[in-house]
Parts: structure tokens; sequence; C-alpha cells
């Protein structure tokens, strides 16, 4: 059986060709991961939309795809930077619409005992912006500090700090 | 020591991720010997990360291949057309969203670079999303031979539902309006104003030259975002 990268990079040469059924495939093999990683960035509500922006965005760029890294690390990379753009052009509306829940102790303002038993994923999604964003990168998705400094835009210190707010907020969610 | 102003406790997270010096690493382990609040919360920490760890994407609900498929048959004249002229394909074909078959010459997108530059509105530019500056400069040389050329003319698309998908997105709207924040009416309402320029000035730029590829689809896809835009603001008054 022939690995998933060595698919991956036979279908990014064609893809890059103009072959469109290649690069279906690239979305079928794909399509959960980005998926997850909008829905956990940005929310479930423009995780449809956020991932066809991502694949239109890889399709538009395969041509300087150069199969150095693998391929999924390259279409992250892609999404992230779409999902983190969309943010930017939302934020507004967001922090109108979703107010933080959580107070600065690092608990949630309300009951803890309501917190029992929710959903991992709600709980992320449930985190304020940066917090969430730091947490899903490094833990998630397994990116440095000094990587999400970068993508970000802080601080690597100000990426640590965050990532440790992130997972004590989180800790209110263990059974 | 469990009081306030216990310092250790915001380092966890490092020495958990063994980011920590070793000087460091070894007067928190020290500190963890006698706080059992700090031992505790090591403990919690390790669990969500492992949870972290073992998260599963599932699949989206519903397919998004079909519009991601329409939406890169757009672009790809537009972002890649230089790098595949002169190659023994002059054309390209596209399958239209309804089953028809169109196909640009390269000629035509040579002379579509010249229309563009005619065009030059700023604003229809920045609407049109996917096409690329470099698609500007005309890199192709017009003296090829023609290819057979079958162009999907605009105004068949606008006998299809658009229009009415278009009204009915438009009452949606309107009973919907009262629901959204007035910044995003007003957001909402130039970007409309700026698509409908643009979906004019196609239209008239097309009915002096009713062939050229690019107007056609340059009205195409503009048309398309100004679905989207209605589509998505109907979404935002369902929230
Ligand atoms: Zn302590």
């Amino acid at each position: 059986m022939v690995p998933d990268t060595d698919l991956d990079s036979q279908d990014a040469a064609l893809a890059a060709e103009g072959d469109s059924g290649a690069f279906e495939r690239l979305y079928r093999r794909h399509v959960a991961r980005i998926h997850g990683l909008a829905r956990r960035m940005a929310g479930p509500d423009d995780a449809d939309e956020l991932t066809q922006d991502a694949f239109v965005r890889a399709w538009q760029k395969i041509a300087q795809f150069r199969g150095e890294a693998a391929f999924g690390s390259w279409l992250y990379r892609v999404a992230i930077s779409v999902i983190l753009g969309h943010r930017r052009r939302l934020a507004i509306h967001r922090e109108r619409t979703a107010p933080e829940e959580w107070n600065r102790e690092g608990r949630p303002s309300h009951e803890r005992s309501s917190e029992i038993g929710m959903d991992f994923d709600t709980a992320i999604e449930r985190l304020p912006a940066r917090a969430r964003h730091v947490f899903v990168l490094h833990d998630v998705e397994g990116y440095k500090h000094h990587e999400i400094a970068r993508m970000l835009k802080i601080t690597a210190g100000t990426s640590k700090s965050q990532l440790h707010r992130a997972r004590m907020l989180l800790r209110a969610t263990l059974a | 020591m469990t009081d306030s102003a216990d310092t250790w406790r915001d380092r966890l997270s490092e020495y958990l991720d063994e980011a920590l010096e070793d000087s460091e690493r070894s007067e928190l382990e020290e500190h963890l010997e006698g706080c059992e609040e700090c031992r505790e919360t090591l403990v919690e920490l390790r669990q969500v990360v492992a949870r972290a760890g073992k998260l599963v994407d599932a699949p989206p609900a519903r397919d998004l291949w079909p519009e991601i498929a329409y939406r890169i048959r757009e672009t790809e004249e537009g972002e890649r057309h230089e790098s595949r002229a002169g190659t023994a394909e002059a054309g390209s074909s596209l399958a239209g969203r309804h089953g028809r078959s169109f196909t640009f010459s390269v000629p035509q997108l040579a002379a579509a670079a010249v229309t563009l530059v005619a065009l030059s509105s700023g604003i229809a530019w920045q609407i049109a999303g996917g096409f690329s500056a470099r698609q500007a400069e005309p890199a192709v040389p017009v003296a090829q031979a023609p290819a057979q050329t079958n162009l999907l003319l605009a105004s068949r698309i606008a006998n299809n539902d658009y229009e009415s998908a278009i009204a009915q997105l438009e009452r949606v709207l309107n009973v919907g309006r009262d629901r959204l924040d007035s910044a995003t009416v007003r957001k909402v309402e130039e970007k409309l104003a700026l698509i409908d320029k643009a979906i004019d000035e196609a239209r008239q730029a097309l009915s002096a030259d009713p062939s050229n590829a690019y107007l056609n689809r340059y009205l195409v896809g503009t048309m398309r975002r100004k679905l989207d835009l209605l589509r998505r603001t109907a979404a935002l008054t369902e929230l």
C-alpha cells in the first residue's frame, strides 16, 4: 500500500498542472482535519466556508508548493492564514455576538459544576480567541511557540502564557 | 505553600512542556513536594494536554467539494494560465454548473488582459478576488491559432435561477435585517452597491463585446459573489 504522503506528493504535482481530479483526492484526504482546524479556531458557524476558502486558496497557490514539506503541513499553513485573516475581518462582529464568558481568574464565571461533562470541543470554542488560537495550534496541531508567535504576530512569551491560560480554563471541563 | 502569590502555578505548563531551565526545573520540583495545589493542577493540565492530542476530526456534515470545484474552475484561467500558455493545449475546457461545457482560448485571454486594463476599476478588481494581478501582463502570443471556443454567455446564466434566488434572499434580508447590527448592515449594503456597480459595468461592456471571454467570466463571478454575500448575510439574520 502506498502511504498517504506519497499519494499526496503525486496528487499535488498533478494538481499543480491543473488536474482538478487530483486536487479533489487531496481534498478528500485532508478535509476532515482542515475542517476540524477551522471549527476549533473560528467556531462551527464559519467552518464550512473557511474550509472552502482554504482549499480554493491552496489550489491558487499550489504551483508554489515545492514538495519540501509534506503537502499536509503546507496545506495547514495555507488554511491557518485563511482562518486568521477571516478572524481579523470578523473580529468586531464576533466580539459583539460572543462575549467572553470566562473571567480573568482562570475559571468560568458561572458554576464550575455546570461545565463538567461539557464536550471538550465546545469548551475549546468558548475560550477567549487568543488563548483558543494558541491552544489549538500548540496542543492540537503541534506547532512550537516560535512558530505560533510568527503566525499570530505575538511574542513567544505571550504564546506561552496564553497556552497556560487556555489549559487552566479547560481543566474545568474535566469530569 | 498555597497562597495566592504562588508564582510556580503559572510555570506549570512550561514544566509540563519541558521548557524550563534545569535550575528552574529543580526549584519547581522542590516546590511541588510541598504544594498539593500545584501537584493537583499539574495532573489536570496533563489530562487537558492528553485530551487535546486525542481529538477526532469528523468530516464536515455536508460535502463541501462541489462549491470548491466550481470556484477553482473560476480561478483556473486567471491564476495559472501564464504557466500553461504556449503548450500544445491552447484552450482549457470548463464544465459549467449546469453541465454546459465552454472553452477559453489563449488569444482570448490575451484580449481579456487588455480589456482588463480598460476596465481598470479598482473596486471591480477587489470584488473579482480570485484573479491575480499577473493576469494583466499579456505574456501570451496573440498570433497563436484560436481554438474552437464555446462561450458561456452570461445572459444564459441570468435566465436560470439567479434572479429568483437573488430576489428571495433579498426578501429574507429585509425581514431579518433588524437582527443585524447597524455596522454589519452598512457594510453589506456598501458591498452590495459595489457588486451591483460591477455587474452593471460588466453587462454594459459585454453588450459592446458579447464574445469577450474575460468579461463573461467576470460577470458570472461577480453575480456569484452577490449570491454568496446575500446567502451569508441571510444566514447571519438566523443566528
Ligand atoms: Zn504551588
